[in-house]
């Protein structure tokens, strides 16, 4: 059985349809990419996934519930996390405690209870503390813990806002573009660590650029053109696929191979 | 215990300077408006500096519970605790009601609705002439006692004040340092992000809201009684900008920062005659210059700049130990 699936799914702004009439499955347990030109709607998709925008039209199950009409903290709460295209760090706070925010769903003091620092409490940040350690090390971020999340550079911010996203401890994480911006080492890094948490057996649902990434590291691959299915399949199938390679792709789905 | 440090100093500073100086004017009477305009100042910035929601109109919540006191009191003859008790269930109340659609404003909206929050409340403190007294204010209000022990001298008020401080400090570093503190700052870093990491954006900013405004009318509870006299001029708008001021100075998201910018802006008029006339002009002109030339407050950017010193000569004996 899937563990997500989109019906029907639709989404204009305005004038504007970024999502028409769309409908996938994402097996569990996977690497399933989205790709598709700039514009084609494959963030607003994210968005209404995470609970972030709602459909105009269709229906999302996760896990045999439905997501649509539940706030973000409600979709979060069923174990979907996100990464986001134009970094949402907390840029306020230290690199530790970014991902200790991630914990939020895994803990349950309250403000009154924090406030007169009741016993429990000290037991509760341990481990959340070792929580989001176990995080930043499955990211390789080890040597970062004790910085400000304002003082690093880009790369490193990629990985971490995923640190954040693995410490609530998600069955589902979508990740907008995570190698965006970075250079060839990184780009690689990022690879092994999408395998490393899809092993781990988090689904993993991306939308990337960089065809390359893509065709490696992806188990099945949804093409979107002006927010409709254009095709899906296998990376070998996608590259093969007549219509992707007119339509758009053409030589970069070749070069990849 | 590194956590309390702090708290452990500014405890030792409350308690050794009456006890240095009993019969100081700066120390028992100054003395306690400081410590009431820092309990007032780090409610703020729970809310201000952490969760990055801005009020303009926080001296609304400190007349709440300051009149709501007073007239109990002075017309109805309840007890000062009960009556103090009775303001922060008004307050609580009303701050609640408000924050749903007042948080659900972002920036410049936000301080709008704010702004006329405290506008309103002040024009009902002076309208409501049978019950508050109108412009002339409320006098004859009862002091407080504690145990038996009549709060009757400015010291005796001092010892209040400093404890109420030290107390609402200790909370405001609980909560900072806390699974919802953390929501607190990430709410004020990216929404969206917090939301995603499963965190009510929206329960948390009427949370911390309600909160800041229960503390600044407990602090308004105690000011009445202290003064015996009270009227509508100490919860007008300039007030809640000179807190916004303490605030901004000292640095947001800090709270000693906060206490610190309450003890500046409490001693400067006091040092200064010309403050008198030109008070609000030199709040405005502190706050600009904050703005432009130490955005992260006086306090933050001198613990900054002492960190960093710190920094150097550490890191320059270890490098004399690796040659
Ligand atoms: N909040 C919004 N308001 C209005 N239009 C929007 C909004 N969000 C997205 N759109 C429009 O919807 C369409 C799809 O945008 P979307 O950001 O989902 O594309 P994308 O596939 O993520 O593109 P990219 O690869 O550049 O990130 C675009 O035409 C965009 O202008
Ligand atoms: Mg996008």
């Amino acid at each position: 059985m899937a563990l997500l699936e989109v019906e029907a799914l639709t989404k204009s702004f305005g004038g504007v349809t970024a999502i028409a009439d769309l409908s996938f499955d994402v097996p569990p347990g996977q690497v399933y990419s989205v790709i598709g030109p700039n514009g084609a709607g494959k963030t607003t998709l994210f968005n209404m996934l995470s609970g972030i925008y709602h459909p105009d039209d269709g229906s999302i199950r996760f896990m045999d519930q439905g997501v649509v009409g539940r706030q973000p903290h409600q979709v979060a709460a069923l174990g979907v996390s996100r990464t986001f295209q134009n970094l949402q760090m907390f840029f306020n706070m230290s690199v530790l405690d970014n991902v200790m925010v991630g914990c939020h769903l895994r803990t349950r003091t309250g403000l009154f209870s924090a406030a007169l620092r009741l016993p429990r409490i000290k037991r509760e940040e341990k481990l959340s503390r070792q929580w989001a350690r176990e995080a930043l090390a499955i990211c390789h971020l080890d040597k970062f813990i004790g910085q400000e999340a304002g003082s690093l550079p880009y790369g490193v911010l990629k990985r971490l806002e995923i640190a954040r996203a693995l410490a609530v401890e998600p069955k589902l994480l979508l990740m907008d573009e995570p190698a965006a911006g970075l250079n060839d080492t990184e780009t690689l890094e990022m690879r092994k660590l999408i395998r490393r948490i899809c092993e781990s057996g988090i689904t993993v649902l991306l939308v990337e650029h960089n065809m390359g990434l893509v065709m490696q590291v992806s188990d099945r691959i949804l093409v979107l053109d002006y927010g409709s299915r254009l095709a899906e399949g296998t990376p070998v199938e996608i590259q093969n696929d007549r219509r992707v390679i007119e339509a758009y792709l053409g030589g970069e789905v070749q070069y990849a191979l | 215990m590194r956590r309390l440090a702090g708290l452990c100093l500014l405890a030792t500073i409350v308690v050794v300077l009456p006890i240095l100086f009993p019969d100081n004017y700066y120390v028992t009477v100054v003395g306690v408006t400081a410590l009431l305009h820092a309990i007032l100042a780090v409610s703020l910035n729970l809310l201000m500096g952490y969760a990055g929601q801005i009020s303009l109109g926080h001296a609304a919540f400190f007349g709440i519970g300051a009149y709501t006191s007073a007239i109990l009191t002075t017309r109805y003859g309840w007890d000062p605790w009960a009556a103090i008790m009775a303001g922060l269930a008004l307050t609580g109340l009303v701050s609640f009601l408000v924050s749903r659609p007042i948080l659900r404003l972002k920036g410049h909206y936000l301080a709008m609705a704010t702004l006329g929050l405290g506008i309103i409340i002040n024009i009902i403190l002076v309208q409501g002439d049978q019950l508050t007294g109108g412009p002339d204010g409320l006098g004859g209000i009862p002091t407080l006692s504690l145990f038996g022990w009549a709060l009757d001298t400015d010291l005796r008020w001092y010892w209040m004040m400093g404890a109420t401080l030290l107390g609402v400090v200790w909370l405001a570093l609980n909560i900072i340092d806390s699974r919802s503190g953390r929501a607190l700052r990430a709410l004020h870093g990216s929404e969206v992000a917090a939301e995603m990491m499963g965190i009510n954006t929206t329960a948390a900013k009427t949370g911390v809201f309600v909160l800041a405004a229960l503390i600044a009318s407990l602090a308004g509870g105690l000011f009445c009684h202290q003064q015996s006299f009270i009227s509508p001029d100490s919860f007008n708008f300039f007030f809640s900008i000179e807190l916004v001021t303490m605030v901004v100075l000292g640095g947001m998201a800090s709270t000693y920062g906060a206490v610190f910018g309450a003890l500046i802006l409490t001693l400067l008029p006091e040092l200064l005659v010309v403050f008198e006339d030109f008070e609000v002009m030199i709040f405005g002109a502190i706050l600009m210059l904050m703005m432009i030339f130490l955005p992260q407050g006086l306090f933050v950017g001198l613990q900054n700049l002492v960190l960093r010193w710190l920094n150097r000569r550490r890191s320059a004996a270890f490098g004399a130990v690796g040659e």
